[in-house]
């Protein structure tokens, strides 16, 4: 008997990393999940401000308070156009790139913050950037 | 030699054997059903997070190339044309040196509705094949003006985009997503002087 038992407490042992396996592949697409819709939203808010004239994008710094839908940009007459999403926070960094004191670039940060999965603690942090040329130079 | 009367299981041994067995079978079957039906929910959660993804982005890339141009009967200049079922506008294609028309439709169904997009004079190509459970695309032209300003002010052409995918089976969690495209050689050329 003793020999049954500790073959299937072997077994159980054996079969315990299998069952992990999966559980960690599943974990892995909600991340995914979470991770795209992080994706989108950085999209979202980049679009919008890379699509205003050049002389509109206003350099400074915006945070998850300021950044929601209908909110004046800038303190400006643009409003922001923001989708809702859950356990999601929108910080946004402008900068001007300068050369002979003319503004040649503005460089734009936007930083998403979000849980890995629905209701979890763990915050993840991803972050884009592009630059808009003076196109009026 | 003496015959040893031992050296078989006793009833009791054999019954307590087989109940830790059974308990451990069960167990390991139980689990692995679980993990069955996890496993194709999560497949099925993946393929739908996919095929949404392919799609944002392919429409993304399409409506970030998209610019005013005179359709190919040379009529007026044209933006965006959004139905309930048909968004189309004009693309420039740097690979082609011209302009050409893109049209995205949404052929909605019961079990899972299609959506389909052609480029120029190219075949309607299939984006996602029944699991298109909701769509809509809205375009929006917003005018923003400067307190003081009398000028024309700042537009600002959108297209919302709510989407819902689902497989047939339905026990998948839904794909679901709603955002804003913002066009920006449109946007761009909207503006111009």
């Amino acid at each position: 008997m003793l020999e049954i038992v500790f073959s299937i407490g072997i077994l159980a042992l054996i079969m315990l990393p299998v069952f992990m396996t999966f559980s960690t592949g599943n974990r892995n697409i909600q991340l995914t999940d979470a991770e795209f819709r992080a994706h989108t939203a950085a999209i979202e808010l980049m679009e919008q401000i890379v699509s205003l004239p050049f002389g509109k994008i206003t350099s400074g710094e915006y945070d998850s308070n300021a950044i929601v839908d209908g909110g004046q940009f800038a303190d400006g007459p643009i409003l922001y156009k923001i989708a809702t999403a859950d356990e999601l926070w929108r910080t946004m960094k402008i900068e001007d790139v300068k050369r002979d004191g003319k503004v040649l670039f503005k460089k734009i940060t936007v930083t998403i913050k979000y849980a890995a999965a629905p209701g979890s603690d763990r915050i993840r942090e991803f972050f884009m950037k592009t630059l808009v040329a003076n196109e009026t130079l | 030699m003496k015959p040893c009367k031992n050296q078989a299981f006793t009833l009791v041994e054999i019954l307590v054997v087989c109940g830790i067995v059974s308990v451990f079978l069960g167990t390991a079957i139980l689990l692995f059903t679980n993990f069955r039906r996890g496993y194709s929910r999560s497949e099925g959660t993946a393929v739908l997070l996919q095929d949404g993804a392919l799609f944002i982005a392919r429409l993304r890339t399409d409506l970030n190339n998209a610019v005013i141009a005179p359709d190919s009967s040379g009529g007026a200049p044209t933006q965006l044309s959004a139905t309930l079922d048909q968004l189309s506008f004009m693309v420039y294609s740097s690979r082609e040196a011209k302009t050409m028309p893109v049209v995205y439709r949404y052929l909605a169904a019961e079990n899972g509705g299609s959506i389909f997009r052609r480029e120029g004079s190219e075949k309607e190509r299939e984006l996602i094949k029944d699991r298109v459970a909701s769509l809509t695309w809205q375009t929006a032209l917003e005018r923003f003006l400067e307190p003081e300003n009398t000028g024309s002010g700042t537009v600002r052409l959108s297209i919302g985009l709510d989407i819902q995918l689902k497989m047939r089976s339905g026990d998948e969690k839904p794909f679901t997503l709603k955002t804003s495209i913002f066009p920006a050689r449109l946007n761009r050329q909207l503006n111009s002087p």
